[in-house]
């Protein structure tokens, strides 16, 4: 795809592989409330994998454990092997680490293009020396990044918005900034929180075939969601429940297991 | 057609400013080369709060700080007056270091009120430490500004210095916030967890900010004290540093050039507001908090939308 | 140093602790009912104090009515101001640093509007009771003190009642807490925030007319009150009304204390700094169990 050309012609990306994501024995509390008791899941090299769970079960916990802005009472979050502990959210993006929010945070009062352009942040290098003198080497830098941005905007069908206040459009539109902006960074783990939430039956049946296509390019997914129709997208769904894996396996499998109907439908 | 009329507009522009002082009465002259200190040192104030988000009402401390360091330097050192801004500007940047990097750490009403304290403070340590600043008799006796033996020692030559020292220092500015850094900057203001997420140094940003803020004050206050060539402890107290956030305040606080509206509204309202008697103040101020509740994008931002009102009357 | 130095200076820290207790609880009031914080709390207490000076000098007035006008003519300006300005500013959804320059604005606003009509004259106001000072360990505190002491307690024991025990404080709390949810369980939200503003108002004014006669007040008092205030409501944890006392009482002594060892300008400057380093290290306050919102 296209897409992928533009994104490997910056120098300074290493070469794209898809990244693995290993929790083992997190646990976590607020207060002496246990939100999460040893949970273990794997999500193997370039799959979708997916957790549902009622509100409260801890989804957005552990979620926000492995993005960095919660750290773990126990247990460890290693990213292709290595423990991320010690790292504080920019390190795992330096890393290949990228997340999306439940409400988008999109830069309201930046343009649409200026969001994605942000995405690119971290591959830039011009300082505020250089930026101030216009150096020529910050110029093309600058120029880069906004043919590159824009060549990711047209891909996810924002071409004509490129210049629109981002705070102004729909919300159905900010989160496709969004998720535009996280793919434009190229992370090799792409970590989605309740993508679905807020969209219209058309806007969804369009995310699944984004997410497909960021799968497609080299992205390992982690999806969070209550929404049981979206995760049929994934290869593996792990269904929490006060804090514990109660079940694991293709969506049709857990829509069928006794345990998650009953946690959702009789709890 | 419509870059022709813009480099045309701009020569007028230029051309009015040049010609101005042959126009103007001394004293307006004079109020002129106010607003431009005050555009520099609003600048600092408006890259702060435009970009980053930050409401900084400390810089009266800076502009204190480069102030004091010329009058210093040049009058008790007998150093040329270079010396003077380099010292204060040194300075400036190595207290807003260090002050900037445990303070920086909070947000919104905390930083505020935060700087603000910093500004008391200030002003407290340049009336008590009078073996540097003359305490509430001030310094007096400090040089005019000459570079190569030019001597600016009329309000008209200082205004032929400091507009394009402020038009350089915008330049700077405007070239910094269209740059990769800009885009950080009005990125965290807008969402600091996905700035963060997105891998911005937020907090190195920041301080960076609050150093160049500090320098553009310091400028300013070195400016300032040779202009004057008298300056006191009552030219750096908190109402300073409260005028200098008004500038990005009035002007809209996004806008990079509009701080000189911005400045030329703190220079020139007052001044006109003064032919009602002592009531002026109380007007100003007044004036302000309209322009807070009404024009939230401030003066530049009214103009627009008054400006697309009347496109659509007219079409 | 002598024994009753040091006591005069625990006294007269105490006491200047609960003025600052008195600005921080309601700069509490107002950020708990609001979630802004009100940059012009201090101008409240010039307000309040002034009303009283000039009704009871020029106008004649007995003390008591005096000191009430100046306590209506507090809480008058409190929701003066939230219906003229913080009212359609909420309406726009305007951010923080919105209003805080909005409230930094009023607070210049008012000061020259005092200084206009009166002028750049310090004024006292009589002590409440007896004129007189009572003896300590060798150390003196004016009867007066002790009126302001009580009356901060008083304040803060019926805050806390109000807040926790009252219809109306619970509804104000949920106004705050949660508009939306708030507004749709029948609580009118506008006029709650009306009424926080109308009692910030009255704390402020009160806070004035009791330091008055202690401390002469003039146009330019407001803004370090209010900040010492802020400082005293930030050491005590925001959202609680005992705290600001606690911050109050711990400013006070250490800044009377610290003068004792250093020029009495330093003051300002080891309160102002204390603030900031508490504001980093301690972001809860001392008593630090309640969580700090909007910071």
């Amino acid at each position: 795809m296209s897409g992928v050309v533009e994104l490997q012609s910056l120098p300074s990306r290493p070469p794209h592989l898809p990244a693995t994501l290993e929790l083992s024995g997190i646990a976590h509390s607020f207060g002496g409330f246990k939100v999460l008791s040893d949970v273990n899941f794997a999500v193997p090299q370039g799959q979708i994998v997916g957790l549902i769970g009622p509100n409260g079960s801890g989804k957005s916990t552990c979620f926000n454990i492995v993005s960095g802005f919660l750290s773990p009472k126990a247990g460890r979050v290693l990213l292709s092997g290595r423990d991320m502990a010690a790292d504080s959210i920019q390190a795992r993006t330096r890393q290949g680490l990228m997340r999306t929010f439940q409400t988008p945070k999109v830069f309201e009062r930046m343009s649409v293009l200026e969001n994605v352009m942000v995405g690119l942040h971290k591959d830039g290098r011009s300082g505020i020396l250089a930026s101030m003198l216009r150096t020529p080497s910050a110029r093309r830098e600058l120029d880069r990044l906004r043919n590159t941005a824009e060549g990711a905007c047209r891909k996810f069908g924002l071409g004509k918005l490129l210049d629109a206040q981002t705070g102004r459009l729909p919300a159905g539109q900010r989160r496709v900034v969004e998720l535009a902006r996280a793919y434009v960074g190229a992370p090799r783990l792409l970590l989605l929180d309740e993508p679905s939430s807020g969209l219209n039956t058309e806007e969804i049946e369009q995310l699944r075939g984004w997410i497909a296509m960021l799968n497609s390019e080299g992205m390992t997914i982690l999806l969070v969601s209550h929404d049981m129709g979206l995760m049929t997208i994934a290869d593996t769904v792990h269904a929490l429940y006060f804090g514990e894996i109660i079940a694991s396996g293709p969506m049709t499998a857990i829509q069928a297991d006794p345990r998650v109907r009953e946690a959702y439908l009789g709890g | 057609m419509n870059k022709l009329r813009r480099s045309l507009l701009l020569l007028l522009l230029v051309l009015a400013w040049a010609l101005a002082p042959l126009l103007l009465s001394r004293h307006l002259i004079d109020l002129f080369v106010f607003a431009g200190l005050f555009t520099i040192g609003g600048l600092g104030v408006g890259l702060l709060l435009g970009q980053c988000g930050i409401v900084n009402l400390a810089q009266a401390l800076f502009y204190g700080i480069g102030a004091y360091s010329s009058a210093y330097v040049t009058v008790q050192l007998g150093l040329p007056s270079l010396t003077g801004f380099l010292a204060g500007m040194l300075a400036s940047a190595l207290i807003a270091i260090a002050v900037g990097w445990p303070v920086l750490r909070l947000t919104g009403f905390f930083l505020a009120l935060a700087t603000l304290a910093l500004s008391l403070i200030g002003n407290v340590l340049f009336f008590e430490w009078d073996w540097l600043t003359g305490g509430t008799l001030g310094i007096g006796g400090i040089p005019k500004l000459s570079i190569f033996g030019f001597a600016f020692d009329t309000p008209e030559r200082v205004y032929y210095l400091v507009w394009p020292i402020a038009i350089l220092v915008l330049l700077l500015a405007d070239n910094l916030v269209r740059g990769r850094p800009g885009l950080a900057m009005r990125a965290m203001r807008d969402a600091a967890p996905a700035a963060e997420v997105l891998g911005v140094d937020m907090h190195r940003l920041k301080t960076a900010m609050f150093v160049i803020c500090a320098m553009l004050g310091s400028l300013a206050g070195s400016l300032f004290a040779h202009y004057v060539s008298y300056i006191s402890v009552q030219s750096f107290t908190v109402e300073r540093s409260i005028a200098f956030l008004l500038i990005p305040v009035v002007a809209g606080s996004a806008s990079v050039w509009g701080i000189i509206a911005g400045a030329l509204f703190v220079t020139f309202i007052p001044e006109l507001l003064s032919g009602f008697g002592d009531i002026h103040q109380v007007l100003f101020g007044l004036a302000l908090v309209l322009v807070v509740t009404l024009l939230p994008d401030g003066l530049i931002g009214g103009a627009d939308r008054l400006a697309q009102l009347l496109k659509r009357r007219m079409a | 140093m002598s024994a009753s130095l040091v006591m005069q200076a625990i006294l007269s820290g105490i006491t200047n602790g609960f003025v600052y207790a008195l600005i921080g609880i309601g700069l509490a009031v107002i950020f708990k009912g609001t979630q802004i914080i009100n940059a012009m709390q201090g101008e409240f207490a010039v307000i309040g104090a002034m009303v009283t000076v000039f009704a009871l000098e020029p106008a004649g007035l007995p003390y008591g009515l005096s000191i009430l006008l100046g306590v209506i003519s507090g809480a008058a300006a409190g929701v003066i101001i939230d219906r003229l300005f913080v009212q359609p500013m909420m309406r726009q959804r305007a951010g923080e640093e919105s209003f805080l320059l909005l409230t930094i604005g009023l607070a210049v606003t008012l000061s020259a509007a005092v200084l206009y009509l009166a002028g750049r004259n310090s004024y006292l106001l009589p002590s409440w009771g007896e004129e007189g000072v009572i003896e300590i360990l060798d150390a003196f505190l004016q009867i007066q003190a002790l009126w302001l002491i009580g009356t901060a307690i008083i304040v803060v024991v019926g805050l806390r009642l109000f807040y926790g025990r009252t219809l109306l404080g619970l509804s104000m709390m949920a106004a705050s807490m949660d508009p939306d949810g708030a507004a749709t369980n029948g609580i009118n939200v506008r006029r709650m925030r009306s009424l926080t503003f109308l009692l910030g108002g009255t704390i402020g004014a009160i806070a004035g007319i009791l330091v008055a006669p202690l401390v002469a007040v003039n146009y330019h008092m407001g803004i370090a009150l209010t900040l010492k205030g802020f400082a005293a409501a930030i050491l005590g944890g925001l959202s609680n009304p005992l705290g600001a006392v606690l911050g109050g009482v711990t400013l006070g002594l250490l800044e009377s204390l610290a003068v004792v060892g250093f020029p009495s300008g330093y003051k300002d400057v080891i309160a102002l700094a204390m603030m900031i380093v508490i504001m980093i290290v301690m972001p809860n306050g001392l008593l630090g169990r309640v969580g700090r919102i909007g910071g």
